[in-house]
């Protein structure tokens, strides 16, 4: 029981020591998730709402699959990246292997279908009415685009929340397309994981700390300023 | 604006959930006049407005615009709005404005409109209050402003009033009454309150599992022989007294 009281004041010490290894860590970890939630966004935002809006033979397939991807394990998505980036891999030639890129790209993958596969569902249920409803007020293509953006904006802040969120909390892909190379490709997961396999609880547990305070805090800023930082039940 | 339907067929994995081509094969919706749609749930009432209104496609037959055919799509002076509307999610003022806005009104124009309506339909109390969060009545009294906001030509309304009070249902049926006098607003609505059918309405037709029994005027559905209309209004509440003042 000791080592894990011992553990938490190690980890405060080491927080308010600013460092530079963990700092150098955490902006990485940063950088790699921001990014791959970025592009996951920019694919899975309009295709998702295209799905949820179109009727089409096969939509229910579609629909099946996508939520199969959503909870692809992200071990999986590593080694398939990991297959394609490898030297001897298709895109061997360009050397992104335990690479932060690699890291991005494995962690894009792993993101678009939970950010797609949100904005899908909501699109679905809510989306097609807002069409119709634009329609019949005289609303054209760009001027339904744009309604249907703003309509949804509350589902597409939670499914880039929720994509962040299993971003920067997966170990499996950067950990294979990475390598956890210090100074270069390790991030917080993987030096959580590396420091709990070597006996180091307390470096384990401040990092621990820092992941939980970063969802703590994009979390409360979805709620407060776009969701709507209430629980008040309405009849 | 007339509407016409001619042999109009709606079908959905091959059962005819509308099939307009026997006894009243050609229904015509009056311009300025106000068009009841009655029947029982599942007659297909909802599928022949939706049709007119162009947001569902017909399987054949004709829908005619002052005699002219619709190209399956909305025509820009026509409006829908149904019992559960959709109402963006911005204020009550911002989604009344919406259609005056993408109509590239001036801005003094749009707020001159949008203040006449909400004082109109009592919501200036409301104005920026989140339409997502108004009650049932607020609701559909801002969904009917919103429709016509933009002095649409033809209004499609399904079920305006369901579950209103008799003072609201008074306000938006006064609206109607209004705009159908000064601008000539043809107004097609489904209402299961036959009291508010004979209240408003110039003109009824009656479905019945996707097949028109009766269009005409509303004295003529009470003298109808057919034992389905007949039974539909012994169920509903028509006052005598009601129907009198009507005739």
């Amino acid at each position: 029981m000791n080592y894990i009281i011992n553990g938490f004041v190690e980890a405060f010490r080491l927080l308010l020591s600013f460092d530079p290894e963990i700092t150098q860590i955490v902006l990485l970890s940063l950088f790699v998730s921001f990014s791959s939630t970025l592009y996951a966004t920019i694919i899975g935002v309009p295709f998702g709402i295209l799905l949820g809006i179109t009727n089409f033979r096969g939509k229910q397939i579609v629909s099946r699959f996508l939520y199969t991807f959503m909870s692809f394990p992200p071990v999986v998505i590593g080694l398939f990246t990991a297959l394609f980036l490898a030297r001897s891999g298709p895109f061997g030639q360009f050397k992104l292997m335990y690479t932060p890129t690699a890291m991005i790209i494995a962690q894009t993958i792993l993101v678009t279908p939970v950010i797609m596969g949100i904005v899908f569902n909501n699109a679905t249920n809510s989306g097609y009415e807002v069409v119709l409803t634009g329609k019949t007020l005289g609303a054209g293509k760009r001027d339904t685009l744009i309604l249907l953006i703003t309509e949804l904006k509350g589902t597409i802040m939670i499914a880039l929340v929720t994509g962040f969120g299993r971003a920067i909390s997966e170990v499996g892909a950067v950990m294979i397309v990475g390598g956890n190379i210090r100074g270069f490709t390790r991030v917080m997961t993987t030096f959580i994981a590396m420091n709990n396999n070597m006996g180091q609880y307390s470096t384990a547990i401040a990092m621990g700390i820092i992941l939980m305070t970063i969802s703590f805090i994009t979390n409360s800023i979805l709620y407060k300023y776009i969701i709507g930082d209430t629980n008040e039940y309405r009849d | 604006m007339n509407i016409e339907t001619k042999n109009l067929i709606k079908t959905y994995n091959d059962d005819a959930v509308l099939n307009l081509t026997r006894d009243y094969n050609h229904l015509f919706f009056e311009s300025g006049k106000i068009n009841g749609i009655l029947g029982p749930n599942g007659s297909g009432k909802t599928t022949l407005m939706k049709i007119m209104a162009g947001l569902i496609s017909k399987t054949s037959g004709d829908v005619l615009y002052d005699g002219h055919p619709g190209n399956n799509d909305t025509p820009l002076d026509i409006t829908y709005s149904s019992h559960r509307p959709t109402l963006f999610s911005r204020s009550v003022y911002e989604n009344i404005a919406y259609p005056l806005k993408i109509r590239k009104y001036p801005k003094d124009q749009i707020q001159r409109i949008v203040t006449e309506l909400l004082n109109e339909f009592e919501l200036s109390d409301i104005q920026d209050h989140n339409a997502k969060k108004l009650s049932g009545g607020e609701s559909q009294k801002t969904a009917l402003a919103r429709a016509l906001s933009f002095s649409p030509k033809v209004i499609f309304l399904d079920e305006p009033t369901a579950n209103i009070d008799p003072k609201n249902i008074k306000l938006m049926e006064t609206a109607l009454l209004k705009r159908k006098q000064l601008h000539n607003l043809t107004v097609i609505i489904i209402t299961h309150n036959l009291s508010q059918a004979f209240r408003i309405c110039d003109n009824l037709t009656f479905l019945d599992q996707g097949v028109c029994l009766y269009s005409g005027p509303p004295q003529g559905l009470i003298e109808s022989s057919n034992p389905i209309i007949h039974d539909f209004i012994s169920f509903n509440t028509l006052s005598n007294t009601e129907f009198q003042l009507k005739s």
